[in-house]
């Protein structure tokens, strides 16, 4: 059963949209037909965290809690959800959330425009975690841009947190559970002067529409393709929206592989990997936001196909591929072979990505690099990863991938083909590191020159092989 | 104000609890009339170029478009320059930046009204956009002419000294990137009278500006201004985005709202202007400068704004803490095809001060000394050198003091030894450390500005409505003031109500720039406070006959006169009931100053603010990335009213500053089209930049010398400046790889890309020497 009718919880009540604009983002919803201004526009494109709200969701009779940016999200994807605006957590009576009062005791607050994100990033935090050590804080707040204060003084109004102490959110939770199991999510189909929006719950529902509808545009975490609407001022008329499909959802193992669903938020994915790849877990944590990750999917990486898709390089270094599923049939493709050219890849119209397989490699040696201006919240200058196996001090295979090299996230092949079977000369590397002006001719534009970045992907080789032979790290302690 | 006691209270910014809550009301939040209409901005695609014709039919016919304006539609100047002309709010003939607004929509929402201006058809005939320094140099085109100062013989003393160095060095250009963005709102009233809210530094200025595109007086016009989400300098004369939202008003008839996109935001508006310098310096063994001649060329973009002034302040720290016997500066004020370069912190002086460090820098390395002593034998003295090359004589110096405790206190000299020996161990990474000072003059240098107004009434039942010419940016000057006002009268902070500023209760107001908001206004209010007070004393003296007394004192909420007492509420409705004034506007122009531009020669600063930094970094020499370990500063603030929040001014104003010299960049195309215009392309600080520890005090020996309010002094712009040190540690940890023997040449902002490119040069010449 299909509704044109989004449901969610607000001010511990349920609120319905009838039929809303596909178009319209949460930010213009809350501000515009709510009236509630404590969330602020700062960019209109998920880089500043001005707009950050909070959506709970119901998880194994739990709530979590989740910053996002509401200036990127449209309105239907807030279907069985709880949404808290930085309004909501002040108690009736005027006293202030632990999060508010430590703000205002360490004086967190200057020119007061980021401030409203900045407490919503921090409650989520303080909902999810117990303890807050100055990494999880700053990693909590990397979405959100502050110009006054320069941070120290968030930073310790985050430190001296306590969630121990229940807020009124733990003391009703019981209650909003039951709000949200009342409005399980349903199936959504709208048709808003002409722009259609479908929200299906299951994959054979999916097929069922992009069999009817074959030129559907996948909408997955939208950190990407909602900029057509809120910078281009484009329209987006048919949406099919994919992260309401919870089997989609989903990270198994097996001996040789790990299967990821192509809803699964970065944010999940991330915290999984750090066993088997730890750099891909460090690469993901500087990749966007938590507000982002919160939202944006491995699948919708892929698909995007950006050149500086940051875990692109990772993926195709360690040989994963995807699975590919159209209404009536299901194949496996390398994802060495899925980038064709800038922006495109081998996916039809119809065809959506079902799931991605990263294989593991028990003896590997697995290494990743980031390179850009800012070390949080930034878009590579180049992004490189290393997969490769060492047997009697000899290179016994090796994939080498780059991101920001080219206008796909690609392979080293040359510069592979020079180290496989070699040992670890430092005449090797060096003949390597030319090898890669074969494989690569990267361009300037403003986040790095042409040949700042063939440097830095040579030096990236050199680091990753000291590191090898060192067995210790060269990094910067951040 | 009580003589020996100084306020010295933290307290929350007295919106603290409006921020976290999503209370506090900024223009975009002010409920909407019904009717209101958005407008919004159609600019120009090229940086250089006549306008053919510009075909709008299609933007009328858009979906909710209710006007739309043109330069036709203005009835008086279309020019919204502060100082000189030069800024049109739309050009009728040519086009000067990529960016440059030429016309307007008004429609029912936002988002129609943006994708409104998307349609507009307009033909250009593309002339040569000149968008360098060096370019513009090479053609001669300048906004204002250059100014030459000179004191001594220069020449001569380069020719005597026993070292020489000569060089270049640049400094980028910097987004503000307030997190609200430009807006305005006016709703049109009777007599066509405007209510403009706007979110500026500057009411009084947006208030004359539009009367004058509007040919209507000034008091038809009224502003209103709460709060701002930061302004930094970039809405001191930011006036198109008022403008042209009341030009839609004043057409429709309308209530209309006009708030910029980010994108447009950044394209549109001005920045900080970039620095280029040339120089020549003649140094002793110890490396005492005694001849210096430097060049400073700087971006100002298509019209002169503020440039003048902004460029004058470069010149003036040109010194920053040193003594320069011998010296003469040649400025140049480049005209290019980029948005209007205007104010931002630091105004031009953090560009002066950036180009003197380099070159005591530069000095330091090239007699292989640490460039901490080079920067202490430079330093101007107490009773000698202590003249200013702009004739100013130096009466309040603690540089000496600030950088000796902090030495002391960052233990610089054991980590200066610890750095080297890391790098020693190390291959790869290096660690760099430098100590760095600020002097900063404190006073618009522009003489009729440094004056401000104030509004003080007592209700009859004792609570006071406060009212300055300041605006509230963040810096918090409204809870400094109040603070003011509260200890002047004796009271609790919460007796007062601080509210908007309102060009019709001030008028004529300066900017809240120049980092002297506090001291004007808070002078002027107290200035307002004395004369209800003179009126509540003659008035106790006459009914109560008291006689002999001298000082009547405020405390607690009750009134001392002698031995006779009264409570405050009650004497003010004893005062009210006996036809006694409770309100009182005040007044204050800064004393002393005088500065003659002609001569270049004056005391142009009521007082200087003094600091100092000590920052250590790690740099990855294979890829340029490079982090903060450590950051000590000791910053002078006067006896401050309020630590908590000149704490807050401090380390803001640093991490700004690190911004400015480290990961901000901004790109202009050769056909000058600007490419970092949103978050993703422009990069500020975010919270795991900040210096992994960072120790910061407040120079509690600190003291004004002068009658300022408190005896405090300001954390506005200086601060900024203390960034300095991250620069020069980062400098610093490059020369390591030449052995500290090799000057490297690294101009900022030092991102990962210049800092590896410095790092290859520095190799290059090194093994071009070897060869």
């Amino acid at each position: 059963m299909t509704s044109s009718i989004i449901k969610f919880i607000l001010n511990e009540k349920i609120h319905e949209i009838h039929n809303p604009d596909p178009n319209e983002t949460i930010l213009n919803y809350i501000r515009l037909r709510l009236k509630k201004t404590g969330t602020k526009e700062g960019c209109a494109e998920g880089g500043c965290g001005a707009c950050t709200i909070v959506i709970g969701e119901l998880k194994n009779n739990n709530i979590i809690y989740k910053a996002i940016n509401s200036c990127i999200a449209f309105t239907p994807s807030l279907e069985g959800k709880q949404l808290l605006v930085i309004e909501d957590l002040m108690l009736k009576n005027g006293s202030l959330h632990p999060v508010q009062s430590a703000m205002v005791n360490y004086h967190g607050s200057q020119c007061g425009f980021c401030t409203p994100g900045f407490v919503m990033s921090l409650f989520s935090m303080y909902k999810n975690n117990s303890s807050y050590d100055v990494r999880t804080i700053e990693e909590a707040i990397s979405g959100n841009l502050c110009r006054c204060t320069g941070y120290r003084s968030i930073i310790d109004a985050a430190k001296s947190l306590d969630n121990n102490e229940p807020d009124q959110f733990k003391k009703n939770k019981r209650k909003i559970i039951n709000l949200l199991k009342k409005i399980r999510p349903k199936s959504i189909s709208i048709n808003n002067q002409n722009k259609k929006y479908f929200a299906p719950r299951t994959v054979n529902e999916l097929k069922k529409i992009i069999k009817k509808y074959p030129n559907l545009d996948f909408l997955s975490g939208g950190t990407d393709m909602s900029l057509i609407v809120t910078k281009q001022k484009k329209t987006l008329d048919n949406i099919i929206y994919l992260n309401s499909i919870d089997s989609l959802n989903y990270i198994k193992e097996n001996n040789k592989y790990i299967e990821i669903g192509a809803t699964t938020p970065l944010r999940k994915f991330e915290l999984f990997i750090k066993k088997h790849y730890l750099d891909f877990n460090v690469i993901l944590k500087r990749y966007g936001s938590v507000q982002i990750r919160n939202v944006a999917t491995m699948a919708g990486n892929i698909a995007t196909a950006s050149p500086i898709g940051d875990s692109l390089p990772l993926l195709l270094s360690l040989d994963a591929s995807v699975v590919i599923e159209s209404f009536d049939k299901k194949n496996i493709l390398p994802l060495n072979n899925f980038f064709i050219s800038y922006r495109k890849t081998k996916l039809k119209k119809g065809q959506f990505i079902s799931s991605i397989r990263i294989p593991k490699y028990k003896k590997n040696i697995f290494k990743a690099y980031k390179i850009s201006k800012r070390i949080d919240d930034d878009i590579s200058s180049v992004c490189a990863s290393f997969n490769l196996a060492i047997v009697n001090k000899k290179i016994k295979s090796i994939k080498i991938a780059y991101g920001g090299m080219a206008p796909i996230p690609k392979r080293a092949i040359y510069c592979e083909k020079m180290l496989l079977n070699s040992n670890f000369s430092e005449n090797i590397i060096l003949k390597a590191q030319k090898s890669l002006e074969k494989d690569f001719q990267p361009i300037d534009d403003m986040r790095a020159s042409k040949n700042y970045r063939m440097e830095i992907a040579k030096n990236l080789l050199l680091k990753c092989f000291t590191e090898i032979k060192k067995n210790k790290l060269i990094r910067l302690n951040y | 104000m009580n003589k020996t006691v100084f306020i010295d209270e933290k307290r929350p910014h007295d919106s603290a609890i409006k921020h976290v809550s999503g209370l506090a009301d900024y223009t975009d939040d002010i409920n909407e009339p019904n009717g209101t209409l958005h407008g919004a901005i159609g600019w120009s695609k090229e940086a250089h170029a006549l306008i053919k014709k510009i075909d709008l039919r299609e933007v009328w016919k858009s979906e909710g478009v209710i006007t739309v304006i043109t330069t036709s539609d203005i009835p008086g100047r279309n020019d919204v320059g502060p100082v000189f002309n030069g800024d049109p709010i739309f050009p009728s003939k040519k086009v000067e930046f990529y960016g440059q607004p030429l016309f307007a929509v008004a429609a029912t929402s936002t988002d129609l009204a943006r994708r409104a201006v998307l349609k507009a058809k307009i033909i250009y005939k593309i002339l040569k956009p000149i968008i360098t320094i060096k370019e513009a140099l090479k053609k001669k085109t300048f906004v204002l002419k250059g100014k030459t100062i000179q004191r001594g013989n220069p020449t001569n003393a380069i020719l005597g000294s026993k070292n020489y160095l000569k060089g270049n060095f640049t400094t980028g250009s910097q987004e503000h990137f307030y997190l609200e963005g430009q807006v305005a709102f006016v709703i049109p009233k009777e007599d066509k009278d405007l209510l403009v809210y706007s979110s500026t530094q500057h009411p009084s200025e947006t208030q004359q500006i539009i009367s004058k595109m509007l040919n209507q007086k000034s008091n038809s016009v009224t502003v209103l201004v709460r709060r701002i989400g930061g302004g930094f300098g970039g809405k001191e004369t930011n006036f198109l985005t008022s403008s042209i939202c009341a030009l839609l008003a004043s057409k429709t008839n309308k209530p209309v709202k006009l708030r910029l996109d980010r994108d447009d935001d950044i394209i549109i508006t001005g920045k900080r202007h970039d620095f280029y310098s040339d120089y020549e310096v003649g140094f002793n063994n110890v490396g005492i400068i005694e001849g210096l001649k430097i060049k400073l060329a700087s971006r100002c973009g298509m019209s002169p704004d503020l440039s003048g002034a902004i460029n004058e302040r470069a010149l003036l720290h040109i010194d920053n803490a040193y003594y320069l016997s011998n010296v003469q500066v040649q400025n140049y004020l480049c005209k290019t095809n980029t948005v209007s370069s205007t104010a931002f912190r630091g105004f031009g002086g953090n560009q002066g001060m950036m180009a003197i460090e380099n070159i005591i820098d530069n000095i330091a390395r090239y007699l292989e000394k640490d460039p901490a002593e080079v920067r202490k034998n430079n330093f101007y003295q107490k009773n000698n050198k202590n003249i200013t090359h702009y004739g100013m004589k130096i009466e309040d110096n603690v540089i000496q003091e600030i950088f000796n405790k902090l030495i002391k206190k960052s233990n610089y000299k054991k980590r200066y030894l610890n750095v080297k020996k890391f790098n020693m161990n190390n291959k790869y990474l290096k660690k760099g450390i430098a100590i760095t000072p600020v002097k900063f003059g404190i006073s618009f240098t522009t003489i009729h500005l440094n004056q401000a107004g104030a509004l003080v009434h007592i209700y009859t039942d004792g609570s006071i409505h406060l009212n300055h010419g300041g605006i509230e940016m963040g810096q918090g000057t409204n809870t400094k003031i109040a603070q003011l006002v509260a200890n002047a009268f004796g009271l609790p902070y919460e007796k007062i109500k601080i509210s908007s500023t309102n060009t019709s209760k001030v008028p004529n107001t300066s900017a809240s720039a120049a980092s002297s908001t506090t001291d004007l206004n808070g002078a002027a209010a107290l200035n307002a406070v004395s004369k209800i007070k003179e009126n509540l004393e003659k008035f106790v003296k006459k009914k109560y006959n008291i006689k002999n007394i001298k000082n009547v004192i405020y405390k607690k909420g009750v009134i001392r006169f002698n031995k006779k007492l009264f409570k405050f509420d009650s004497l003010i409705k004893e005062a009210y009931l006996n036809r006694v004034s409770l309100s009182s506007s005040g007044f204050y122009s800064t004393p002393k100053i005088n500065f003659n531009k002609k001569t270049f020669l004056g005391r142009p600063f009521l007082y200087f603010c003094y600091g100092a930094s000590v920052t250590e970094v790690t740099i990855d020499t294979l890829t340029g990335e490079n982090i903060i370990d450590q950051v000590d500063i000791l910053q002078d603030a006067g006896k401050a009213i309020n630590p908590a929040l000149e704490l807050g001014q401090i380390e803001g104003g640093f991490v700004q500053g690190q911004g400015w010299l480290t990961m901000e960049e901004i790109n202009w195309k050769p056909n000058g089209q600007i490419t970092t215009f949103s978050p993703s392309t422009y990069k500020i600080p975010v919270a795991s930049d900040i210096p992994k520890k960072f120790n910061v005090e407040i120079f509690k020996q600190g003291k004004n010398k002068e009658n300022v309010v408190n005896k405090s002094k300001t954390t506005g712009e200086p601060p900024l400046m203390l960034a300095m040190s991250v620069f020069y540690a980062i400098k610093d940890a490059i020369a390591s790889v030449g052995k500290y023997k090799v000057i490297p040449v690294l101009d900022a902002p030092a991102t990962p890309e210049k800092i590896l490119m410095s790092l290859n040069e520095l190799k290059n010449r090194i093994n071009y020497r070897n060869k």
